[in-house]
């Protein structure tokens, strides 16, 4: 099998999941499409070191590191704290449900907005975690191998970012 | 209320948004992985110095002092030389005179596409650096496509754009240096020099003056959020 034919069968149809975390991270549609892009060449070339192994939490961690490659180079300030007021405020003023939606729909989407403002304004170590376990339902230990940290640190930042996430989403329910 | 774990796992999987892969970028990975292959098989990669294979260790103080010495030989005899010939040409006149020349007689762009994902994989194999590539059709600035120069001994990445019947050549190669949109005059065209830490780029075209500028902002800002 090519390394073409290996990445098409094991790498594409992980590409959802890849991109979903570069978003998330990065936070930008663009950045996330050059990242995923980079992160699936160098998947690529390393596709023959596959042996067997479940090709999405490897690929999840190669776009992982592309990402903070990125996010270093940015050095973007608000990595310093675990939350982002002023990014929280923003992501939830730039997003409207619309007038138009039924009330339950409404109620729907200002729950998936005031949701995703409150992961966007984590600290993108404590969005890493969230992702890899809500999204992609992966176990403490594979997080842990894509993170490069021990399952320890993982546990302790999932449960700081609950932490901050009922916080945010117990506030927001209080102003209602 | 609060809410516990599961409460809170559930309503993040019922509720966040999952993003999903557009199909531009898929159709665009295809394509790199296509012509990355098609740049390998016919050519294996040969290097003419393979630093893999030598550790400091083997060669010790000899490696180190003919370096040194080789180092020296560069200073004194090429600096001198490359000095004067900066003084002769300064560099935006040159990318001027490319500018110039590529609207001639072309071409103005050796991949066409305003598909960033097209233009952007192009350059992989040419050239040994990836630059950023955008699109700005809606600010007025649509990509037009992508070609290779050759400045001072550089392979060097140009981009090409668009404002109504004007062109803008973009030319990018790597630099470490932070500079703010600087524009000159050369024969009536403007040039605006900027760099981000990362790149620096040089944009040449007979776009009025502010125009060009609001291009390399536009950039600038684009960039920032990489």
């Amino acid at each position: 099998m090519s390394n073409r034919q290996a990445f098409e069968r094991l790498v594409m149809p992980h590409l959802d999941a890849a991109y979903n975390l570069a978003r998330w991270l990065l936070r930008s549609d663009q950045a996330a499409e050059d990242a995923v892009q980079e992160a699936s060449m160098r998947a690529f070339r390393y596709v023959g070191s596959l042996r067997g192994e479940d090709a999405r939490p490897w690929l999840l961690g190669i776009v992982r590191n592309t990402c903070f490659t990125t996010l270093e180079r940015a050095r973007s300030g608000p990595q310093q704290v675990e939350f982002d007021d002023a990014e929280f405020e923003a992501a939830l003023g730039a997003a409207d449900p619309g007038q138009s939606d039924p009330a339950a729909q409404l109620q729907r989407s200002r729950t998936r907005v005031q949701i995703d403002a409150a992961i966007r304004a984590l600290s993108p170590p404590l969005r890493e975690v969230i992702v890899l376990r809500e999204f992609e339902d992966l176990d403490y230990a594979q997080i842990a191998k894509i993170a490069a940290v021990p399952i320890g640190t993982v546990m302790s930042r999932l449960s700081r970012a609950r932490e901050k996430l009922r916080d945010t989403l117990s506030q927001m329910s209080l102003g209602e | 209320m609060s809410l516990d774990d599961e409460e809170l796992s559930a309503k993040i999987r019922r509720h966040a948004t999952r993003h999903t892969a557009p199909d531009a970028l898929r159709a665009g990975i295809r394509t790199q992985i296509a012509l990355a292959e098609v740049g390998r098989a016919p050519h294996p990669r040969r290097r003419w110095f393979d630093f893999g294979s030598l550790s400091f260790a083997h060669f010790g103080w000899r490696t180190a002092s003919v370096s040194f010495a080789l180092g020296l030989t560069a200073a004194l005899f090429v600096l001198p030389v490359a000095q004067r010939w900066n003084l002769q040409q300064p560099l935006d006149t040159e990318l001027v005179a490319d500018h110039v020349r590529a609207l001639h007689s072309g071409p103005i762009f050796e991949v066409a596409s305003s598909d960033r994902h097209t233009v952007k994989p192009w350059f992989q194999g040419r050239i040994d650096y990836a630059p950023p590539v955008f699109d700005f059709a809606a600010e007025g600035f649509p990509l037009k496509g992508g070609r290779i120069e050759h400045v001072r001994g550089n392979t060097v990445a140009t981009l090409a754009y668009a404002r109504d019947l004007h062109m803008i050549d973009v030319f990018v190669w790597p630099s470490d240096a932070q500079i703010e949109p600087v524009r000159s005059v050369n024969r009536g065209f403007n040039v605006v020099h900027w760099a981000d830490g990362s790149m620096q780029y040089w944009a040449v075209s007979d776009v009025e003056g502010a125009e060009l500028l609001r291009f390399a902002q536009l950039w600038k800002a684009q960039a920032a959020k990489l």
